[in-house]
């Protein structure tokens, strides 16, 4: 590995020993934490620029989050200290009611907070009460669903309908992703935008707050 | 094509056997009569018949006989004799943490679900490559099974009562499920002709260790830290996943296996991660069964594009490759020449669009896959509770409509090339050295408990030690790959 590697790069490129060293050692020159979660997010995003290019897939995601999620346990004493910057958006992000799977939320997630989104989890199996809870509190510019499971349509459309029926449905752009997911089911949602990858998702996202991707 | 269908027969076992031909010789890339119809219909058939998710669930009966509904009432040649396969009563007699199930975590109507635990929480460990490697079938019994059953207590520490419940339990209404399989398949052939549209179970060694052992995040970060365990791991199964499906297999030789192809496509795995972990033991595994005459049916859920060139390398015929999120022209191009094709009929449409554009889109498949056999219709994910009646319907009137071959070439199944062979044959294979396929405590080891010298024959005594050994591998073998 080149010494002129930056610590965006070791991630970008799943490096997890040279990442570590690297927040390490900056954290020894008294580089502030922030900075340093700043460079990462920097390199999450590169990461993803690479899925987007088909570099590379989700495993390097997966191992990113992870080496992420390291770096993250690394600085958390000195984070707590700081001030966080601003945020170039809001999103809340769920997996729709009764379907339990993760992997694509959680990508988004990943890309999302890489270029500076502030993102809620809502997790899996989110009831439409919930997504509307959380934009009542949050007021974020966009919702995010994601859908594996066929069976689940319906959890897509009455979440739609909970944000309407709250008054709600106005506030926000609703974005819709997952293996189950596609334009057909947007349309017959009521959703405003269907992403085929987590890159789409993230993409609209940015767009709608006019940041850049 | 012609559009002038013939009546299915009213005599219950010439309809069976008609069926049979057409759907066997679709699946051998021949032309027969008509477009084979062989829908995978899970919970559609719980709403036909008016159960809940929950009962076809919880019911096994109750899943046979609404598998049994539709099959009398839609002109099919084939279907699943229970595609709920999950079924919770095993489950809960031996308390299995991986599912959430309708009527308990679920609602009544919503079909059950994997779930995966955090990653430090593997129901398998990172550190455990080399134990699992060493003996899969020690592993599983030793330390999966404890950890995924929560009545079954872990090896070395003071059993309970729950814990030997649990194997009886667990054992005795495995086999009775299983027997209530070869009831069904009778009662479908009696009462509508049906052909069973499958016979056994196969998955990838990387799709077991992704579902049920590391978990897909963990197996991730191992594909990084610990690629050479991971392709042990892969080696060390492959033989024991072999020895399952081939078990489980049509004696005929005309029903395929059934492989569950789940996180082997982009972009789960990379082209080369594909190569390098995914492929070599499913290749191995797939070429192994067609050595015995036993096709296998690739259902690949998800987009297979990127993968289909490696499929391509399987011998003529050996598989079926079912498409549900690749695309059929790609498909068509890169593995028609060779290999049967079923499905293709986007689910979102059968959910929301209008009888009339199915059928158009029924048509359109007929027209680019079938047009000189070697194709079978179906929906392109398994059907749950999402499709409209009415477009089930169309898809299948279409097909029997519209999908009728002028000149029909069936072919027959050849016998086996050679007699089945036993577990033994794969000796010498990783994975194989403490406890071979099908074995869970060998006949080596028991022998040595036996009087030197038999009065009788040993040949017997080893026989059937052997037989009622094979169940107890039976069993490891199925929680893990069906359950």
């Amino acid at each position: 590995m080149s010494s002129s590697t930056t610590l965006a790069e070791a991630l970008a490129n799943c490096q997890a020993e040279a990442a570590l060293e690297m927040v390490r050692s900056q954290l020894a020159a008294g580089t502030p934490a922030s900075q340093i979660v700043a460079e990462c997010n920097r390199g999450m995003s590169l990461l993803g620029e690479r899925f987007a290019k088909g570099e590379c897939f989700i495993p390097e995601l997966m191992f990113g989050g992870m080496i992420m999620k390291q770096v993250l346990a690394e600085l958390g004493p000195h984070l707590a200290q700081e001030q966080q910057g601003p945020s170039v958006g809001k999103a809340v992000i769920g997996t729709v009611q009764h379907d339990v799977h993760d992997i694509g939320k959680d990508i988004l997630i990943m890309m999302l907070r890489g270029v500076g989104f502030e993102v809620v989890d809502l997790g899996v199996d989110v009831p439409p009460e919930k997504f509307v809870e959380a934009v009542r509190q949050h007021q974020p510019q966009v919702v995010g669903m994601s859908i594996l499971l066929t069976t689940c349509f319906k959890s897509v459309a009455s979440t739609v309908e909970a944000l309407r029926a709250a008054g709600l449905r106005d506030q926000v752009k609703i974005m819709l992703g997952g293996a189950a997911a596609s334009e057909m089911l947007r349309e017959n949602t009521g959703c405003d935008f269907y992403g085929k990858t987590a890159v789409d998702g993230m993409k609209y996202a940015c767009q709608l707050v006019g940041a850049t991707a | 094509m012609s559009t002038s269908s013939q009546p299915p027969s009213t005599d219950m076992e010439q309809r069976y056997q008609e069926r049979l031909r057409r759907y066997v010789t679709a699946m051998r890339k021949g032309k027969p009569d008509k477009v084979p119809i062989r829908p995978f219909v899970a919970e559609f058939t719980a709403m036909y018949a008016g159960y809940t998710v929950q009962e076809v669930t919880q019911d096994y009966e109750k899943a046979f006989e609404a598998a049994r509904r539709c099959a009398a009432d839609f002109d099919w040649d084939a279907v699943v004799p229970n595609m709920v396969y999950g079924w919770a009563g095993l489950v809960q007699a031996i308390g299995l943490r991986y599912y959430a199930t309708p009527g308990v975590e679920l609602p009544p109507d919503t079909g059950f679900q994997y779930l995966e635990p955090p990653e430090d929480q593997a129901w398998m460990r990172a550190d455990e490559y080399d134990l699992l490697s060493e003996d899969p079938t020690g592993y599983l019994m030793n330390v999966w099974l404890p950890r995924v059953a929560a009545d079954v207590v872990p090896l070395g520490q003071p059993s309970t009562f729950r814990n030997n419940m649990s194997f009886l339990k667990g054992g005795m209404n495995m086999l009775a499920y299983f027997m209530a399989f070869g009831t069904q398949n009778q009662l479908l052939r009696q009462k509508s002709g049906t052909v069973p549209a499958l016979s056994g179970i196969l998955k990838a060694p990387l799709d077991i260790l992704a579902d049920k052992l590391r978990g897909y995040k963990g197996l991730c970060t191992d594909l990084f830290l610990r690629p050479q365990k991971v392709l042990a791991a892969c080696e060390a199964l492959a033989p024991h996943l072999w020895e399952v499906a081939r078990s489980g297999a049509d004696p005929q030789r005309n029903l395929p296996v059934g492989l569950w192809l789940h996180r082997g496509c982009v972009p789960f795995l990379s082209r080369q991660q594909f190569e390098k972990f995914y492929w070599p033991t499913l290749k191995w595994i797939t070429e192994e069964l067609w050595r015995d005459g036993i096709q296998t049916l690739y259902y690949g859920e998800g987009d297979w594009d990127g993968n289909l060139d490696y499929f391509a390398q399987l011998p003529e015929q050996s598989i079926v490759f079912h498409i549900d999120r690749s695309t059929p022209e790609l498909c068509r191009e890169k593995l028609g020449e060779k290999f049967c094709l079923s499905g293709g009929l986007p689910n979102d449409l059968l959910a929301f669009g209008s009888p009339e554009e199915v059928k158009a889109y029924c048509k359109k498949l007929i027209d680019l896959l079938g047009r000189d056999g070697g194709y079978i219709m179906d929906a392109s994910a398994i059907m749950q509770n999402e499709p409209k009646l009415e477009n089930v319907r169309a898809m299948t009137e279409c097909t029997r409509q519209y999908g009728v071959y002028d000149q029909p070439e069936f072919v027959e199944v050849p016998p086996p090339p050679r007699a089945a062979s036993a577990g033994t044959a794969k000796e010498d294979r990783p994975g194989c050295r403490i406890r071979r396929p099908g074995a869970v405590i060998p006949w080596e080891e028991k022998r040595k408990e036996f009087p030197e010298k038999l009065t009788g024959d040993e040949q017997l005594i080893r026989r059937v030690w052997e037989q009622c050994d094979a169940m107890a591998y039976t069993y490891i073998w199925q929680v893990l790959l069906s359950f």
